[in-house]
């Protein structure tokens, strides 16, 4: 299979300060490729070189196999950008939108008005064509910046976090737009710092922490190897009462995190614990009202990898002091 | 293979005139444009002509630099940051075109700009002022020639690696300034001393004053084919500068 991006060593300096460390992947031509990193990663500067909007410091690119250093013309050619944010002229309709980026990509005289309804049509945006865009919502907006990205039908989609700042709805339809591109044949490359979006959009996520590429796979084999990320959720009635530090000392608790009404307890192995906490609850005169065993999330993956924290404490007593949790710090 | 090349400038032309028709329709009549490009030269021109005894076709020359100069310049420093500042510079840099193409369109946006507003005060001075103008055929060459120098030189302060308009008004518009003050407008260069006409001959808008001057009075201090020498090769060897500010630009990120 011919790949739709190759980069060799690819490597970022602003200045002194290093934002990509020789990263090295491929994307397969007809896949969904998710781009996955915390904020600073070197997820838009990477996307930025891939798009031939930065320089890289040193590196190859390869789009469709043209050298993206000697050779950008026919690799933009087939390439479409949806920039981070909503990058339209809203001093202009949709349908000038449209068209401008129609001749701006060389689609044919003739076919520019057919291609521009018909993603307006395919879009929701039909009615409202005419209408300037400063009066768009931002779905909207997303939606018409999209579709101008797809106008010259690009064999390769670049999509820089397509979903920030959208309602649940207007999220969804994109989400589901970028599904339709792709089932028709679009290799799409997705930055993204959600991880729940690219678990479910994406063949492939490579995830990129401090410059450097931590891991690629597909989204149920990094799953797979980080096993040891497992927990248990359990609700306790009645749950006005903290047990934190009792259930973190539980046997093979290695984390337990509360999680509103419940808790969440990691271990390797769920099965052993399960017992435990049926013995807690009865010690402590407590009701089980749920307890559900969980295989890790790509989140606990993504959590894993760049040992971010997710922004609650740490309930594992070490020296009798509570912790600040990081789940790379999961041990 | 030269049929592949000819598609390409076909292609590359058709490319600078759609970005040019977009900046027209998205950028004319914002207030930045009118500000420094519309109603700058009118009121810089009667600051300096109140009181003073101008001849109805000497004023009319002047208004027409001033005019050309101070239109065509503020297209690039306020278009260009703008439109990275909101980041849809990004689109057109990541278009299948060169660097020269867009370059070409957004000096096209400021050289229109100037074309139409000095046909604006051409117009008056013809119909209010009752005008005649000596070579027509001067006037044409001036008002183009001049459009697309000053266009040109606007823009190297749009290449500016900035996302903020402000960060380069100031500079463009101190500049703009000092080249009025030295370029023969309200001092005629027959009239400056030896230093500040060799000045003089430096600045673009020098010519392009000269140039004006042939076309309105019939008469002007240097060869119109010098003057209309040095607008073209002002506009072409402008372009340099812009083309390195973009390559700065794309290593810096902005």
């Amino acid at each position: 299979m011919r790949n739709a991006i190759e980069v060799h060593d690819l490597t970022k300096y602003y200045g002194n300060h290093l934002a990509v460390d020789r990263i090295s992947f491929e994307v397969h031509q007809g896949e969904i490729f998710g781009f996955l990193g915390p904020n600073g990663a070197g997820k838009t500067t990477t996307q930025r070189m891939l798009t031939t909007l930065l320089k890289p410091t040193s590196g190859q690119v390869f789009i469709h196999g043209h050298d993206l250093a000697r050779d950008s013309y026919p690799a933009k050619r087939v390439m479409g950008l949806v920039p981070e944010e909503s990058c339209v002229y809203t001093e202009l309709s949709a349908w000038d939108n449209l068209l401008f980026t129609a001749r701006l990509y060389l689609v044919p005289r003739g076919e520019r008005a057919g291609r521009a309804r018909q993603l307006l049509e395919t879009f929701g945006l039909w009615e409202k064509r005419d209408v300037k865009v400063e009066n768009f919502s931002k779905g909207m907006r997303r939606r018409l910046s999209i579709a101008m990205a797809i106008i010259h039908k690009p064999a390769l989609l670049f999509l820089d976090e397509p979903t920030p700042g959208l309602d649940a709805q207007s999220a969804r339809d994109i989400l589901g737009l970028i599904r339709k591109l792709n089932s028709d044949g679009t290799t799409v490359f997705l930055t993204t710092h959600l991880i729940e979006e690219a678990n479910q959009l994406c063949d492939r996520v490579a995830i990129i922490n401090d410059g450097k590429i931590a891991n690629i796979d597909t989204p149920e084999n990094l799953k797979r190897t980080f096993q040891r990320v497992q927990s248990v959720e359990v609700s306790l009635e009645p749950n006005g009462h903290n047990h934190s530090q009792e259930l973190a000392s539980l046997a093979g608790v290695t984390t337990a995190v509360k999680m509103g009404d419940k808790w969440r307890l990691y271990t390797e192995d769920p099965s052993a614990l399960l017992p435990l906490i049926m013995d807690f609850a009865t010690s402590n005169g407590l009701r089980v009202v749920s307890l559900n065993t969980l295989a890790p999330s790509l989140e606990d993956v993504f959590l894993e990898i760049t040992g971010r924290e997710v922004g609650v404490i740490q309930h594992k007593p070490q020296d009798n002091q509570p912790a600040r949790r990081g789940m790379g710090g999961r041990k | 293979m030269n049929n592949q090349w000819i598609q390409r400038l076909k292609n590359e032309f058709s490319q600078a005139w759609a970005v040019a028709v977009k900046d027209v329709r998205v950028y004319y009549l914002r207030p930045g444009m009118i500000m420094f490009g519309f109603l700058m030269p009118f009121f810089m021109f009667f600051s300096f002509s109140v009181r003073r005894q101008l001849d109805a076709g000497d004023g009319l020359a002047r208004l027409l630099a001033l005019t050309v100069f101070f239109t065509a310049a503020a297209a690039g420093p306020f278009i260009i940051p703008t439109e990275r500042r909101i980041r849809t510079y990004d689109r057109l840099l990541a278009a299948p075109m060169s660097l020269l193409t867009l370059l070409l369109g957004k000096i096209a946006v400021g050289a229109f700009f100037a074309i139409a507003v000095s046909t604006v005060a051409l117009t008056a001075g013809l119909l209010i002022f009752k005008v005649s103008i000596a070579r027509p055929d001067l006037l044409a060459a001036g008002i183009l020639l001049g459009a697309s120098a000053f266009s040109t030189l606007g823009l190297i302060f749009g290449s500016i690696p900035t996302n903020n308009p402000g960060d380069v008004q100031m500079p463009s518009t101190l500049l703009r300034w000092g080249l009025m003050f030295v370029s023969g407008v309200f001092i005629p260069i027959s009239e400056m001393m030896p230093a500040a006409r060799a000045i003089a001959y430096l600045s673009p808008l020098t010519y392009a004053q000269d140039l004006m001057n042939h076309a309105v009075m019939g008469s002007g201090a240097i060869n119109p084919w010098i003057d209309m020498a040095v607008l073209l090769l002002t506009s072409i060897l402008l372009l340099w500068p812009s083309m390195r500010l973009h390559k700065r630009a794309q290593v810096l990120g902005r």
